[in-house]
């Protein structure tokens, strides 16, 4: 009974692929730090203590405390309305907000500017002008900036440089917005959910550019409501729900520390009563069998004691624990990224325990 | 770069993004042609005595400047404004080196030259088509700051009233609500004999009465002189340039002030 892994092509728009952090396999060796250890402020770039932002009686951002060493990558990730947008705004200085904030050893408002770049979440530049002149725009601005060719090269729009914004495709848009953040090669960048509405491919360039940013040293504070593009570009992670910090740490750690075990799904109809010999913890429920505790490099082992125990199946999935897994167990509810929508990029995605993204059929 | 490089950079942008809208442009230039065509051909003026339109055609020159002074840069600083919230272009900017006022600088800068050219548009249009008498001579010169200072004003304005708007919408509903009264009440189409005794001090609280009558003392040959001081008409349009330079600092210090550099 010879079973082959169909692991799917990776596809971050995939709710089943999701479940597969296949992404976080092809990090890049990077300094990580350990969850919960504040870098010193000497290394951080950004360093927020105790800051709360309100709204008339609504809370944004509640008492949140977080450092971001410089030259990493660090991602902030929550549901819409957990209060990201606005924790970013109290990190750039673009509200006003109580509690310490220092960006770069300064005041927010008293940092030189051009050594920082934001890209809002709502971000829409004038959109009559094309791409070129509109980086040209923002470039001139400053009293040095990059050159734009080379940062129309970077996020791929040499070929729509002469296109007006306004008739580009989303994603184009969004690349461009992306650009506009560039021309002053900032050391710390704000990306306040850069991927949205871009499709896989501008996605997977877009991330290869933050990857590229950081290993030249520059500082990414990057939110989104992809589970999958923070465990890939993320150094550090926070989670935010309610405008709280809920857990922050590496992605590994907060998976292991929270996320549950890796599980092998097996479709049967057999009984769990043959598997009780094994070394696997095996339940049962209607049509399948669940073997916990099942990490990648054990799943021929699974399946050859299936074979032993002579159990026919159908076929069989593997899942990994991922954020939303650590999401859900730590608030208790699922966790809903994108709007309703659902355009690219955004996932209304929900920790599925029996999901199947790695599917094997017999 | 410098101030002046980041001011061009927005001043450019802003040109080429008006520019490019292209029904933005025409009725620009059409709303003030459509007032002239309408209140200087259709209507024409009564000399008579009484009522409105009473007076000689060149006493109504202020009144068509006046309108493109004032409405074109309320509704378009207005508009801009709220374009750049909706759009968190302000909360891009505020992490920039361009400060507040260099950006409304750069914009009334825009406003300065479009509604120039739309100010001699009317100019050759009443000369053309209304039967004006206008003295010729070096002092229509000091018609440029009369409308570079007025635009500066309603730019500051504009401004205010995009801070204080939510929406694109609640811009134009309040442009209209504070021009219209400006544009009637500022001794421009209405003469102060027409307005009840105990209202003539108001008109100078608006600031668009200093550009009205400062117009007039320079285009309009039979313009009342006041009892007292001077009696030259190029002199007592300095005064009121005066003052309107004044008023323009004030509310386009107050315009700058109300650019957000926070959400």
């Amino acid at each position: 009974m010879n079973a082959t892994l169909l692991r799917p092509a990776y596809d971050p728009f995939s709710l089943a692929a999701s479940a597969v952090s296949v992404g976080s396999l092809a990090r890049r060796e990077r300094t990580l730090y350990p969850p919960s250890q504040h870098t010193s402020t000497m290394d951080a770039a950004v360093v927020a203590e105790n800051v709360t932002k309100q709204y008339g009686d609504t809370v944004a951002v509640d008492d949140v405390s977080l450092s971001v060493p410089a030259g990493t990558v660090f991602g902030l990730i929550g549901p819409n309305g957990a209060g990201k947008t606005s924790l970013v705004r109290c990190l750039t200085g673009t509200t006003d907000s109580t509690g310490e904030v220092s960006l770069l050893g300064s005041e927010p408002t008293h940092v030189e500017r051009a050594r920082i770049g934001l890209l809002p979440q709502s971000f829409s530049p004038p959109e009559r002008l094309t791409v070129r002149e509109l980086l040209g725009y923002y470039a001139n601005l400053y009293d040095e900036a990059r050159d734009v060719d080379s940062v129309l090269s970077e996020v791929g729009l040499d070929d729509a440089a002469d296109t007006w914004y306004e008739e580009l495709s989303g994603g184009q848009q969004r690349r461009a917005c992306v650009g506009i953040t560039l021309v002053n090669d900032p050391d710390v960048l704000f990306l306040d959910e850069p991927t949205t509405g871009i499709d896989p491919t501008g996605r997977r360039d877009l991330w290869t550019l933050i990857e590229d940013l950081t290993a030249e040293g520059t500082t990414v504070f990057l939110t989104s409501h992809s589970m999958d593009e923070v465990e890939r570009l993320a150094d550090q992670v926070a989670m935010l729900a309610d405008g709280r910090v809920i857990a922050e740490g590496t992605p590994g750690a907060l998976v292991a520390e929270h996320g549950g075990d890796s599980r092998l799904v097996v479709r049967t109809e057999a009984s769990a009563d043959r598997l009780a010999d094994t070394e696997f913890r095996v339940e049962a429920s209607a049509g399948r069998l669940t073997f916990h505790g099942v990490d990648a490099t054990r799943i021929d082992d699974a399946v050859d004691a299936l074979t032993t125990a002579g159990i026919e199946y159908e076929s069989f999935t593997w899942t990994e624990p991922t954020l939303e897994d650590v999401y859900l167990e730590l608030t208790g509810r699922a966790f809903r990224g994108g709007p309703a929508s659902g355009s690219a990029g955004e996932q209304a995605s929900a920790p599925q325990p029996d999901a199947e993204p790695a599917e094997v059929e017999r | 770069m410098s101030r002046l490089g980041r001011i061009a950079s927005e001043s450019r942008a802003g040109a080429k993004a008006f520019l490019r809208r292209r029904t933005a442009v025409f009725f620009t230039f059409f709303f003030p042609v459509i007032i002239v065509l309408i209140f200087g051909v259709l209507v024409g003026t009564q000399p008579t005595g009484g009522g409105l339109f009473a007076e000689p055609p060149g006493y109504y020159l202020p009144g068509y400047l006046a309108v493109v002074v004032l409405f074109t840069p309320l509704s378009r600083v207005g508009s801009e404004f709220a374009r750049h919230r909706e759009g968190s272009r302000f909360e891009k900017l505020a992490t920039t080196p361009l400060r507040r006022w260099e950006w409304l600088f750069a914009h009334t800068l825009v406003n300065v030259l479009v509604i120039g050219a739309a100010s001699l548009l009317i100019f050759g249009l009443v000369v053309a088509l209304v039967d004006v008498q206008i003295a010729v001579g070096a002092h229509l010169l000091l018609l440029v700051p009369f409308v570079a200072l007025g635009v500066a004003l309603f730019c500051g304005l504009g401004a205010i009233l995009g801070r204080l708007a939510d929406s694109q919408d609640g811009v134009i509903a309040a442009s209209n609500s504070v021009a219209l009264p400006l544009l009637f009440l500022s001794e421009t189409f209405v003469t102060p004999d027409l307005l009840p005794a105990w209202f003539r001090p108001i008109t100078n609280l608006s600031p668009l009465t200093y550009f009205a009558r400062g117009v007039r003392y320079l285009t309009y040959e039979q313009v009342s002189i006041p009892v007292g001081g001077a009696t030259d008409p190029t002199t007592l349009a300095l005064f009121q340039l005066g003052v309107l330079a004044v008023l323009s600092v004030v509310f386009f210090v107050v315009g700058a002030y109300a650019v957000p550099r926070t959400d």
